[in-house]
């Protein structure tokens, strides 16, 4: 499948292609990590979470505006085995798990060139703006 | 399924899938599960999400819709009366 058009651009873009769709928001996203990539960005956890985010949006058709409308709600049940390195080709399997009006919830899990798990967990999105910070 | 038993069942399942810092017994049946109430719990529609998945999990069940979902949810005893009337 042709790389699809995702508004997130280097440095900030960690997915690379759509390999497989097999439902809404579910399917098989491709990544190569390069060695500039690496550091400091893939040193994080949280860009395994945005990298899972991406896949999602990629598989969706990388639409810019429904990028910009959601907000991440909430990462649930994330674990990180290890941190990709250098000439690593990772593949990211994302699942809707469900959807109940303006939230939607999807896992994915992330594995390496030989099928090792890299992360896995959980992410909650929700459509329109975020609501202000509590006051502390 | 005793009516006793599905309440226990539905309030662990609430703290469990909430990952709630209350005891499972402390959730009164009939408050608010959602909303600003003293005695409810004060959920949101993330929440709301959280228990559907939890309800399909648990109890094989599958909710709709929002609306359905929202009226469902309303208490511990408007869930116990939706599990019961799917699963009659």
């Amino acid at each position: 499948m042709a790389l699809e058009p995702l508004p997130h651009v280097y440095p900030f873009r960690f997915v690379d292609r759509v390999v497989e769709v097999t439902g809404p928001a579910s399917g098989r996203v491709r990544a190569a990590v390069t060695a500039g990539q690496r550091c400091p960005a893939y040193a994080l956890p949280g860009t395994l979470c945005e990298m899972l985010a991406q896949a999602v949006l990629l598989i969706e058709g990388g639409d810019a505006d429904l990028g910009r409308s959601g907000f991440l709600a909430g990462i649930s049940d994330f674990q990180v085995d290890r941190l990709p390195d250098p000439g690593d080709l990772l593949t990211i399997d994302v699942r809707l798990a469900g959807r109940l009006g303006a939230a939607v919830k999807f896992e994915g899990e992330i594995t390496d060139d030989t099928g090792r798990k890299v992360a896995s967990g959980a992410l909650t999105v929700r459509k329109g703006t975020a609501p202000p910070p509590s006051p502390p | 399924m005793e009516q006793a038993e599905l309440k226990v069942r539905v309030k662990e399942l609430i703290v469990r899938q909430l990952k709630l810092e209350v005891a499972p017994d402390s959730i009164k049946d009939g408050a608010p599960l959602f909303g600003e109430s003293a005695e409810g719990l004060g959920l949101d529609s993330i929440d709301a999400l959280e228990l559907v998945l939890g309800v399909e999990k648990e109890f094989g069940i599958k909710v709709q819709d929002e609306e359905v979902g929202v009226k469902a949810f309303a208490s511990v005893d408007a869930l116990c009366e939706f599990i019961r009337s799917k699963a009659a």
